[in-house]
C-alpha cells in the first residue's frame, strides 16, 4: 500500500479506455494493490456513458461472434446477388445447395459436353438427353419428403410455402442454367440457348405434378418422357437439331407456361411438396 | 378472452383406418397431459392441433381461429410452437444454427433480436453451452432438448408437445417441468408422454386416450382418487387383480378394477389409474403381469 493515488483525469480515461497501453498497464497494477482506488473505479465506471462499457452488448458481440454460423459460399452468393441476408439464408438451406449436389451435376454435365465436344456423334445425343433434365432433377431432390423425413417444425410456420418453393426453384435455375448454358456452348453446332427452354419447361412441369405425386416421382416420369423423345428422334434422324429447332422451343416455352399456371391454381396442395429443405 | 381450443367432432382418417374420431374438447391455459397406448391417436391429435394435418371431420378453433381457412392457420402458426414425434436436422447444423433457422421462418428477420431470442430459448432447455455443437454429434437428450427449443421461440400462448420428455435424463426432466409449468401460466400446453410420472408432476389435467376416442378427461388428483382401495402389496401376484407386477422391494404390487378389503392398501399413483383405466376398456386388457 503505497500513498500515492491514480489521479481522477487518469481513472477516466482508463474507464473509457482512451489511455495508451502503457499507462493502462502501469494503472492496471497499481489498481491491484489499492482498494481505493478500485472503489474509484467502480464509481468512475457506472457514471461514464453506457454506450462505453455496455457489457451485455459485447457480450452479445462475442457471442455471435462464436455462435452464428459463418454463412456458406451458396448463401454468400445468393446474398451478392441482391436476396436480403434471411431469405438467402433459407435459400440456402436447401438440400440442392449442398455443395455435393451442385458438383454431382456439374460433373455429369460436363463429361456430357465434353464427349460432344470432341466430336462424337453419340456424346451430342448424350449431352442433348442429360443437359435439359438436370436443373428439374436438382430441383426435385431439393423438395422431395423421402429425401429429408420429418420436416414438420418447418413446415408449421408462418413462412409462406408457396414463396419459399418459388424463391428454392429460382435460386436452382440461377446456379444450374448458366451451368447448362456454358457446357452448350462447348458443343459444336447448337445455339447455347437452345437447352435452355427444354429445361425451363421441365422444372414448371415437376412443379405442376408434384402438386398431385412426389416430386422425384414427378421428375423421373419427365426424364423418362424425355429419354423416350430423344431416342425416336435419334433413330429418325441424323442431326439432334431436330429437337430443339424453332418449332419445338414454342412448344417448350407453351409447356412451361402452362406448367406454371397450373401449379399457381392448384399451389394449395402443396403438401407433397416439402420446400423446407 | 383467455386463449384458448376448441375441438368439435374433431376426427381423422388415414384411408380406412379411423385414427381419431369426434373428439369434443376445450383447452384452455394450463400443462394438459394426453396419455395412451401407442396407436391411440395421441400424435393425430396433436398434429391436427398443431395445424400439421388437417381433420376429416368436425372442426377445430385455435385461439378463435379456424386452421382450415389459409390466413387464419398462418395466424395460428405465429403463435404457435410445435414440437413433433420426429424432428429431422439438416446435416451439418449446430444447435444454434437449426434453433435460427427457425426462428427465420417464423418471422424473426432482425438478426439482434434473433439471436438474442435462440440463445434465450436454447438456455431455457440448458444448451447454452453446447450450442456450437454440430447436432448430428450429440446424445438422443440432447437432440430432443433442440427439438424443443426451437418449439419455445418466442415464449407461444399455444405449445404443442409430442413427447417432449423423451430420451431425457431425469435432472434435465425436472428443469423442464419447471420451464413448462412457468410457460404454463399464460399459454395452453399440451403434451402427450409414455411416462406418467410427467404427467403427475406436471399436469392439472390429463386426457386419456384409446383406439382414436377420449375415455378420460379431467383432473390427475380425481384420476388417481378412482383408484383408492384398489391397490394393494402382496407376496404374491393376487389372481383378483387387473395387473399386477414384482416391485423392487419383491413384493407385489396388485391393480384391481373393484376394492378389495383385508389387503394391505397403498397409496394409488396415476399409473395405477391409467393401468385401472385401460385395464376396464374391452377388448384392450393389458397383459396379467407386466414387466416393471
Amino acid at each position: 500500500m503505497t500513498g500515492w493515488h491514480a489521479d481522477d483525469e487518469t481513472l477516466r480515461r482508463y474507464v473509457e479506455r482512451i489511455d495508451s497501453v502503457a499507462e493502462g498497464a502501469s494503472v492496471e497494477q497499481h489498481l491491484l494493490s489499492c482498494a481505493q482506488c478500485r472503489a474509484r473505479v467502480n464509481t468512475a465506471a457506472t457514471a461514464v456513458d453506457p454506450v462505453v462499457v455496455d457489457l451485455a452488448a459485447v457480450w452479445d458481440r462475442t457471442r455471435d461472434a462464436v455462435e452464428v454460423p459463418r454463412p456458406s459460399v451458396s448463401e454468400r452468393l445468393l446474398r451478392a446477388a441482391g436476396l436480403p441476408a434471411h431469405e438467402a439464408r433459407l435459400v440456402a438451406v436447401a438440400s440442392a445447395f449442398r455443395g455435393v449436389w451442385l458438383v454431382g451435376v456439374a460433373a455429369v454435365l460436363a463429361f456430357a459436353a465434353l464427349a460432344a465436344a470432341v466430336g462424337h456423334a453419340r456424346g451430342l445425343w448424350f449431352f442433348l438427353a442429360v443437359a435439359p433434365l438436370a436443373p428439374c432433377l436438382v430441383v426435385a431432390f431439393s423438395y422431395d419428403r423421402r429425401w429429408d423425413p420429418a420436416l414438420e417444425p418447418e413446415m408449421v410456420t408462418p413462412y409462406p410455402a408457396l414463396r419459399l418453393v418459388l424463391l428454392r426453384t429460382i435460386a436452382v435455375l440461377a446456379l444450374a442454367l448458366p451451368a447448362v448454358l456454358l457446357f452448350g456452348l462447348v458443343v459444336p453446332g447448337q445455339a447455347p440457348f437452345a437447352w435452355l427452354l427444354p429445361a425451363i419447361g421441365f422444372v414448371a412441369v415437376v412443379l405442376a405434378a408434384s402438386t398431385w405425386v412426389s416430386p422425384l416421382n414427378a421428375a423421373m416420369a419427365v426424364s423418362a418422357a424425355w429419354l423416350m423423345t430423344v431416342w425416336l428422334v435419334a433413330t429418325r434422324s441424323a442431326s439432334p437439331a431436330a429437337v430443339l429447332q424453332a418449332r419445338s422451343q414454342v412448344a417448350f416455352l407453351v409447356l412451361a407456361a402452362a406448367s406454371f399456371g397450373i401449379f399457381l391454381v392448384r399451389r394449395r396442395h402443396l403438401r407433397q411438396l416439402r420446400p423446407w429443405r | 378472452m383467455t386463449a384458448s381450443i376448441s375441438l368439435r367432432g374433431a376426427g381423422r382418417t388415414f384411408g380406412a383406418t379411423r385414427a381419431l374420431a369426434d373428439v369434443d374438447l376445450d383447452l384452455e391455459p394450463g400443462v394438459i397431459g394426453l396419455l395412451g397406448p401407442n396407436g391411440a391417436g395421441k400424435t393425430t391429435l396433436l398434429r391436427l392441433l398443431a395445424t400439421a394435418l388437417p381433420p376429416t371431420q368436425g372442426e377445430i378453433r385455435v385461439l378463435g381461429r379456424d386452421p382450415e381457412v389459409p390466413a387464419e392457420r398462418t395466424g395460428i402458426r405465429r403463435r404457435l410452437g410445435y414440437l413433433p414425434q420426429e424432428v429431422g436436422f439438416p446435416r451439418g447444423f449446430t444447435a444454434f444454427a437449426f434453433v435460427d433457422y427457425i426462428a427465420l421462418l417464423k418471422e424473426w428477420t432482425e438478426p439482434a433480436a434473433r439471436h438474442a431470442e435462440v440463445r434465450r430459448a436454447l438456455d431455457q432447455v440448458g444448451l447454452s453451452d453446447v450450442a456450437t455443437k454440430r447436432i448430428r454429434a450429440m446424445s438422443g437428450g440432447q437432440r430432443r432438448r433442440v427439438a424443443l427449443a426451437q418449439a419455445l421461440l418466442g415464449s407461444p400462448p399455444v405449445l404443442i408437445l409430442d413427447e417432449p420428455t423423451s430420451g431425457v435424463d431425469p435432472e434435465q426432466r425436472v428443469t423442464l417441468r419447471t420451464v413448462l409449468a412457468e410457460i404454463a401460466r399464460t399459454s395452453i400446453v399440451v403434451l402427450s408422454t409414455h411416462q406418467t410420472e410427467d404427467v403427475a408432476a406436471l399436469c392439472e389435467r390429463v386426457i386419456v386416450l384409446d383406439r382414436g376416442q377420449v375415455r378420460y378427461d379431467g383432473q390427475v388428483t380425481e384420476l388417481v382418487r378412482q383408484a383408492a382401495g384398489r391397490v394393494w402389496l402382496a407376496d404374491q401376484p393376487d389372481p383378483a387383480a387387473t395387473v399386477s407386477w414384482r416391485t423392487g422391494t419383491g413384493r407385489y404390487r396388485n391393480v384391481a378394477a373393484h376394492a378389495r378389503d383385508g389387503v394391505e392398501h397403498v397409496e394409488p399413483s396415476l399409473e395405477d389409474a391409467y393401468l385401472l383405466l385401460r385395464g376396464e376398456l374391452p377388448d384392450s386388457q393389458p397383459a396379467k403381469e407386466v414387466a416393471s
